[in-house]
């Protein structure tokens, strides 16, 4: 078992709009790929829980072309409400870092 | 001739694309731009907003950038633009577009012109939208929240401060055919900035929205990224992408790995003219630091949709600042500060929010942490206090620091203070604080109507 920190070349989180957090996984190697797409610590449900947010709500969508894993949910608060505590989103991949591949 | 007028004349049939800032404010590269102006694009375009830095500037009508590096951002790509007479398109001025940014931008530009002695005919398109007419969107149900939760009544949509709307080519279209030399825009879709013109002129618009797509962000899409100005060339099959610094590489893997940029689907990209997909797209590399681009489809909609941004002042900031290194009072910090926060309600009446983050302990996160005991060596304690009116938010700040200083608990040795400040005050005014109230999605048939286009001659 590889830790995601260990396989991939980019892993981070950004919003795409106030609204949603969006995270990008992106691998060296086509085996990488295809390794953390089949991995079950990166399927909604798994994300879902690490993120307090419902399943249905968290969408993974793999890009061939770039290598790379596309990961949107909508943000517990607001990006810039009162209460916030990242308002650009950029730092909340750490919890990816250790998942096991 | 004006600069857009010639262009249309002269039909060329592959297109040079400058991208010379994807936030134009924070300081243009300027050896790169040179090295743009250099090829002699057909026309620039400039990015000057977005959304990231939250919801303050488009509440409060301030740009996020420093008015002298704003200027001096402005006055590289004017002059530059100027001296080759080719178009010069920049949109969301001012940082979020709305009338206060616009104007600020126009009144940059109008003294820009003035100090270079600069004549041109400048086109502006204003995006602002009434709470009336996002209001009718809201009753008739068709008010949607962009990619997430955002409840919104007519009430919120009153309490904004601005509310824009986020416009696509139509209106870049309608202010190019006052044949303009400059057109300055309110809020805008990045993609128009750099679409609007190559649509225009018959480009295949599948291949001129990803190009616009890729390109807003300057060199963002390079291996090493970075914000140098990016040529785009245009051609019958698709277009080419080179970055105007040399250290930076245009490859198949990084160009196309910008789809992910920034978007919830890296696949689909929904605008208001339309829907382009890149999962047929090609990337191939014409040498080690160009990437040529094909395959892409673009579904144009069938009916207009627009973007809504609204922000909204929820009322006025204080902020202390305070560190610790104390295990014990770290150990109990959490139930220290529920404890402190009863004091300072006690002694300071009103309505007022505190907010604290606790870094060190979980300040960064917006994840669920794992439960159990957490080590740290030193916290940094940030408490926000957001009031209706700014002294009230400071008396609380005030209250709340001096009661955290000496606040008792179990076990407690550091009888002279529980807290470091890192300087005094430590208790800042924080200004007006906003919100999103608004990041919505209507459909817009009257959108000729709702944003107007004008001319001037400078």
């Amino acid at each position: 078992m590889a830790r995601l920190t260990d396989i991939a070349t980019v892993i981070r989180s950004k919003n795409a709009g106030p609204l949603t957090l969006s995270f990008d996984l992106m691998f060296p190697t086509d085996a990488a790929f295809e390794a953390a797409k089949r991995a079950p610590t990166l399927q909604p449900a798994a994300l879902a829980r690490l993120y307090n947010v419902a399943p249905a709500e968290v969408i993974v969508t793999p890009y061939q072309a770039a290598r790379a894993i596309k990961i949107a949910m909508p943000r517990a608060i607001v990006s810039g409400s009162p209460g916030d505590h990242d308002v650009y989103g950029a730092q909340q991949h750490v919890p990816l870092l250790d998942l096991e591949i | 001739m004006s600069a857009v007028k010639a262009l249309l004349a002269r039909k060329p049939t592959v297109l040079k694309v400058l991208s010379a800032s994807g936030q134009l404010g924070y300081g243009i590269p300027e050896q790169a731009l040179a090295a743009g102006l250099a090829r002699e694009p057909d026309f620039i375009g400039c990015d000057m907003g977005s959304v990231d830095p939250g919801p303050v500037y488009l509440g409060s009508g301030e740009m996020a950038t420093s008015p002298s590096i704003t200027k001096r951002d402005l006055a590289a790509v004017l002059i530059g633009a100027r001296k080759l007479n080719v178009p010069l398109i920049i949109g969301t001025a001012g940082t979020a577009g709305a009338a206060p940014h616009l104007e600020a931008t126009l009144d940059m530009i109008r003294e820009i012109a003035r100090e270079h002695s600069l004549h041109f005919r400048l086109a502006t398109i204003r995006s602002d939208l009434t709470a009336t007419r996002v209001g009718q969107a809201l009753a008739a149900g068709e008010l949607k929240a962009l990619g997430g939760n955002l409840p919104v009544t007519q009430t919120d949509l009153d309490a904004c401060a601005n509310l824009v709307g986020q416009i696509g080519c139509a209106p870049f279209e309608r202010a190019l055919a006052l044949e303009p030399d400059v057109i300055i825009a309110g809020r805008a879709c990045d993609t128009a900035v750099f679409a609007s013109l190559p649509k225009m002129m018959g480009f295949d618009m599948a291949n001129v929205m990803h190009m616009a797509k890729i390109i807003e962000c300057t060199s963002i899409c390079c291996e090493p990224g970075g914000r140098d100005a990016m040529l785009a060339t245009l051609d019958a099959k698709g277009f080419s992408l080179e970055s105007m610094n040399p250290a930076r590489r245009a490859t198949p893997l990084s160009v196309a790995a910008h789809s992910l940029y920034e978007q919830a689907d890296p696949i689909s990209f929904t605008e208001p003219d339309g829907t382009l997909k890149v999962d047929a797209a090609r990337y191939t590399a014409l040498d080690e630091r160009r990437t040529h681009v094909t395959g892409a489809t673009w579904q144009s909609a069938t009916r207009t949709t627009i973007k809504v941004e609204g922000s909204a002042l929820v009322g006025h900031r204080a902020v202390l600042l305070a560190g610790t290194a104390d295990p014990r009072f770290i150990a109990q910090l959490r139930p220290i500060l529920a404890t402190v926060e009863q004091t300072t309600r006690g002694l300071v009446a009103g309505d007022y929010e505190i907010y604290p983050r606790l870094y060190g302990l979980d300040g960064v996160a917006l994840w669920t942490q794992a439960p159990g005991p957490q080590a740290a060596r030193e916290v940094f304690i940030l408490i926000e206090i957001i009031a209706r009116a700014p002294d009230l938010a400071m008396a609380a700040a005030k209250t709340f620091k001096q009661f955290l200083l000496h606040q008792g608990f179990s076990g407690r040795q550091c009888t002279g203070g529980n807290i470091a400040f890192p300087f005094t005050p430590p208790e800042l005014v924080g200004g007006p604080a906003y919100r999103f109230a608004a990041y919505h999605v209507m459909p817009a048939d009257d959108h000729e109507q709702l944003f107007p286009v004008s001319i001037e001659q400078i």
